[in-house]
């Protein structure tokens, strides 16, 4: 455990170097600010609007950062050979995996930190209070960069970088709208699609599920037991993207 | 530990995770309807709002639509402004401003571009009743499209028994001073000046900031019979 940490701490700082985590940083920064721009709204509708820029670019860009560093963060390492010498050392494949996300999971929360702060902040400028409902959908927002870091450093374990990407990118999608999906399987008149659709639903990582942002923009409070369950859920999904990780990293030859 | 029993014991364990995990969808699935959030799709394809709504992004959606209306309503196309409100309303049902606006545009601005035609002006005024008995349906829960509707069937239908029936319920909720004070109004409009009395009181006990304006009802009302004052011959 001692060495993941390691190798979490090593993954933290090279990834706040990474010049790709800076300028997605200050661009989700600069689009937080832009939702200044609708002055000509009224209060209510402004207030509206800046949450759900914000909470929308807080959560678009961290799923951007959270991808591309924990793809760098492997893939990196395969690309120069890096591996072979950390491996050769009394390093478990495991501590490295769970070093690696570790480390991921610190920088994206450490970008998902700044954001909220910022996005605390210009709340506070308007209304000079803050709903705690806001604070759930953050909350949610960071813990689906967990189960999106496991999921990336499982695909790049085995795939290509460009494959990586494009993947990660469209289970984010389809993520999103599985639930439309199953919902329209309902009235399906045929029990056999039915059962296909409902396997896939589970398979496929519910992102919908950690989305209330609709719900607190509109001043909606979402309560503890669906937190705590959306959480579980998540741990859960991230646990099982580790083990495939792990899998595929286990028996690579490096 | 083999590769063969390695492989097997992973298996074993994403199938065991997999298996906790379907129960538990399920308990958020049914946790997330009871919230209220529906599952809406709202094809747009070849626009910006279709690429959001698909990735995710419903709210963003909506508030880009939002700002459509706006633009349509000030360049004088109100028409183009509805399909636009339906969307913006389906995608998200619990943004109460487009519900309440879009009640007021269909009673108020479209209605009054057909007022040469009777049949026509009534039917739009009704359209926005409609809308805003539909946004309620999404809302039951806030002041604000009770008194929207209330208000219309007061100011707009000149029904008084509705305006009365709607105003109590907004009365139901937290709510601003002014919900009261249009509450007390719509009773005297229905001829129940007691009640109309009663809420004045109330409002004047209540230290609100319509007080003033409610003293200034009372009076006239036990003296003229009436909140307007009749002009002096």
């Amino acid at each position: 455990m001692v060495k993941a940490i390691v190798i979490a701490k090593n993954t933290f700082q090279e990834a706040l170097r990474m010049r790709s985590y800076q300028i997605i940083l200050v661009f989700a920064l600069l689009l937080l600010g832009s939702s200044q721009l609708f002055s000509f709204l009224t209060p209510v509708e402004q207030l509206k609007m800046i949450k759900d820029v914000s909470l929308s670019g807080i959560e678009f860009f961290s799923a951007l950062m959270a991808i591309l560093a924990s793809m760098t963060a492997l893939r990196s390492e395969f690309e120069t050979n890096t591996i072979s010498t950390l491996l050769s050392k009394p390093l478990k494949r495991s501590d490295f995996i769970l070093g690696k996300f570790l480390g991921m999971a610190l920088v994206t929360t450490l970008g998902v930190v700044i954001m909220s702060v910022v996005f605390i902040g210009l709340i506070l400028f308007k209304q000079h209070s803050f709903e705690i409902s806001l604070f759930s959908a953050l909350f949610l927002i960071w813990a689906e960069m967990l189960v999106i870091i496991a999921i990336t450093l499982a695909v790049a374990a085995f795939a290509s970088t460009a494959f990586t990407l494009i993947f990660v990118f469209f289970l984010f999608l389809v993520g999103h709208l599985t639930s439309y999906g199953f919902s329209l399987s309902g009235e399906m008149k045929n029990p056999v699609l039915q059962v296909i659709i409902k396997f896939f639903y589970n398979i496929i990582p519910n992102f919908e599920n950690f989305a209330i942002r609709d719900q607190v923009v509109v001043g909606g409070t979402i309560p503890i037991t669906y937190l705590l369950k959306t959480f579980g859920y998540g741990i859960i999904y991230t646990a099982i993207a580790l083990i495939v990780c792990l899998y595929f990293f286990r028996y690579r030859e490096v | 530990m083999t590769k063969i029993t390695y492989r097997n014991s992973s298996i074993a364990a994403i199938v065991l995770l997999f298996l906790l995990l379907s129960p538990l969808q399920n308990k958020i699935d049914l946790q997330r309807k009871q919230m209220g959030f529906e599952q809406r799709l709202l094809l747009m394809p070849g626009q910006i709002t279709g690429s959001l709504i698909l990735g995710g992004f419903k709210g963003l959606a909506a508030d880009l639509l939002w700002l459509q209306v706006e633009e349509l309503f000030h360049s004088g196309q109100s028409y183009k402004m509805l399909p636009i409100l339906r969307s913006v309303t389906f995608l998200q049902p619990k943004f109460v401003t487009p519900w309440a606006v879009g009640g007021w545009h269909l009673s108020y601005n479209i209605s009054v571009m057909v007022k040469d035609h009777p049949e026509q002006e009534k039917a739009w005024i009704q359209a926005g009743v409609d809308f805003l008995k539909e946004g309620i349906s999404y809302n039951p829960e806030r002041y604000d499209l009770y008194f929207e509707l209330g208000w219309t069937f007061f100011n707009k239908v000149k029904n008084y028994a509705e305006a009365v029936k709607y105003l109590e319920l907004a009365c139901k909720f937290p709510r601003p001073d002014y919900i009261d004070d249009a509450l007390a109004h719509a009773y005297e409009k229905n001829g129940q000046i007691d009640r109309a009395m009663e809420t004045w009181k109330e409002i004047i006990n209540s230290g609100n900031s319509f007080s003033p304006t409610a003293v200034r009802m009372l009076h006239n009302l036990k003296t003229y019979g009436s909140t307007i004052v009749p002009e002096k011959k």
